[in-house]
């Protein structure tokens, strides 16, 4: 039943190179993700929940995500207090600064860790096989990393107040404007560069490489605002910023949605 | 759903680029003569900024060109994304090293102008830090691809990092603006016409004519040499798949 095939002779050189016909040229279509799963949204939900509270019972067992990075965090904000003219005038610029470059690596630490331990045993094979929508899967892999991050930022920002001498006073409803809207944006990108980079040569080491750049926007309303709401400044002053935010939280979460059932068929 | 179907029947108009190679590498290099000629010993100097303002010829078709090839990149991703067709990732391969490339004499040419013109080399400008930034989004998408081997995943994880970091640019734009604010006003499409004298908006003009030929010749090769590579991989998986080795 075999049909012989000829493979294209390559030991000799050929006198010119053979014109090739369009659909050699073309190749073959790259495969795609098929059609819509059923489920629906109830199911689909049902699904990132479930996904969450796996994530939150592996990390009550390990504590990898809040304990250990978040001791990392902190350890940044120590460094840095040593490391810069804390206390003078422009302290507020330097606290939010700090928080902010403590908040980036952290939470591209943690989002690294889950994701690697998530290919590791297969386990993001066996995910994929659920019977749901698989933008389910990324969500409940964002609401546990915003959870991890949330918590960590909530044992960081006293600690900074307090270490930087930074009174918050009138400004608190735009710090937690500032912390919440700038934390989504930056685990959604470090929860679609981390499906990406797990899979590349560098595994996650290559995460940073790919969230930073496009995160500067991000970084530079977070701080800005974060450095405002530390001076007293009002959520009105800095509409801007938090405008700003929220148009990129919403063009990450966006792709990120979008493109994931992409990423992750083999 | 699996890799069956062929693209024979889709046509896929950036490669008839590859036919026009080498008329377009010709104009390319008659170009870049002509503007040499033109910016470096006809045209006037400005009366203000003197010699350095030369410049000005490279420094702005540059930056064109490097929009112009991130923008195809754009497009490219999408369309892969969308079809799946591997020829529109070969596309976006092809101009990200270019806009990389083109983006790079922008960030160089600039700082010889801004230091006797400016006073400094560099300035943290909305206009500067923008361009930065895209720089830096288009040598991170270089390093993915790099990064991963696969093809058939390396051109969906670039073509996800080239529609975000494009998408970004806007973004990053505003944040820049708003946060400091020292590049020179643009100069040609204003609302009462071009402000600047006829010799030097056409020597422009040639520059952007003469930029734009030799990234499409570029474009061209490096497309080519993207297929070949796709294909060479291809014939190499086929070959492994026979032998059942793989």
């Amino acid at each position: 039943m075999t049909t012989p095939v000829t493979m294209p002779d390559v030991t000799t050189t050929p006198a010119r190179i053979p014109v090739l016909d369009q659909a050699t040229i073309a190749g073959p279509v790259h495969p795609r993700p098929g059609g819509r799963v059923p489920g629906g949204v109830r199911a689909g939900l049902r699904a990132a929940g479930l996904v969450a509270a796996k994530d939150l019972r592996l990390e009550s067992r390990t504590h990898d995500a809040v304990g250990t990075v978040g001791l990392f965090a902190l350890l940044i904000l120590v460094t840095a207090s040593f490391a810069l003219p804390t206390g003078g005038p422009d302290r507020a610029g330097i606290a939010a600064g700090t928080l902010w470059m403590a908040i980036l690596f952290a939470s591209l630490l943690g989002i690294g860790r889950t994701q690697a331990l998530e290919s590791e045993e297969g386990c993001l094979d066996a995910l994929l096989l659920a019977p749901v929508a698989r933008e389910y899967l990324f969500l409940g892999k964002l609401a546990a990393s915003l959870l991890f991050t949330v918590a960590v930022e909530m044992a960081l920002v006293p600690v900074l107040l307090l270490l930087m001498q930074v009174p918050v006073g009138s400004g608190l409803a735009l710090l937690l404007a500032a912390l919440g809207l700038g934390t989504l944006g930056l685990v959604g990108s470090g929860c679609l560069f981390a499906v990406i980079a797990v899979r590349t040569r560098m595994r996650q080491a290559l995460l940073p490489a790919l969230v930073m750049p496009v995160a500067v926007p991000l970084m530079i309303a977070s701080v800005q605002a974060t450095g405002a709401a530390l001076t007293g400044a009002t959520v009105g002053a800095n509409m801007h910023w938090l405008a700003l935010l929220v148009g990129f939280d919403a063009m990450v979460l966006l792709v990120a949605v979008l493109a994931f059932p992409q990423l992750v068929e083999e | 759903m699996a890799g069956t179907e062929t693209l024979a029947a889709k046509r896929f108009a950036p490669a008839g680029l590859l036919r026009w190679r080498r008329p377009l590498g010709l104009a390319a290099a008659a170009g870049m003569a002509a503007l040499a000629v033109t910016a470096l010993l006809l045209v006037a100097p400005d009366a203000v900024q003197g010699p350095p303002q030369r410049i000005f010829y490279i420094h702005v078709p540059s930056a064109w060109v490097g929009f112009l090839a991130l923008a195809v990149v754009f497009v490219a991703s999408v369309r892969y994304l969308v079809t799946g067709d591997p020829r529109h990732d070969d596309l976006a391969s092809a101009s990200a090293g270019l806009g990389v490339l083109f983006t790079t004499g922008v960030l160089l040419t600039g700082p010889l102008w801004a230091r006797p013109v400016w006073g400094a080399y560099w300035v943290w400008d909305p206009r500067l830090t923008s361009f930065f930034v895209l720089w830096l989004v288009y040598l991170s998408y270089l390093a993915l691809r790099r990064q991963v081997t696969d093809p058939v995943r390396r051109a969906r994880y670039s073509a996800v990092l080239g529609v975000l970091g494009f998408l970004d640019v806007p973004i990053v734009y505003m944040s820049v603006n708003w946060w400091r604010g020292m590049h020179p006003e643009q100069v040609v499409i204003t609302a009462d016409g071009p402000r600047m004298p006829a010799a030097m908006l056409a020597t422009l003009l040639l520059g952007l004519a003469a930029f734009t030929l030799f990234y499409l010749y570029l474009l061209a090769i490096r497309l080519g040499l993207a297929r070949a590579r796709r294909l060479a991989w291809a014939t190499d998986a086929t070959a492994a798949d026979m032998e059942g080795t793989r």
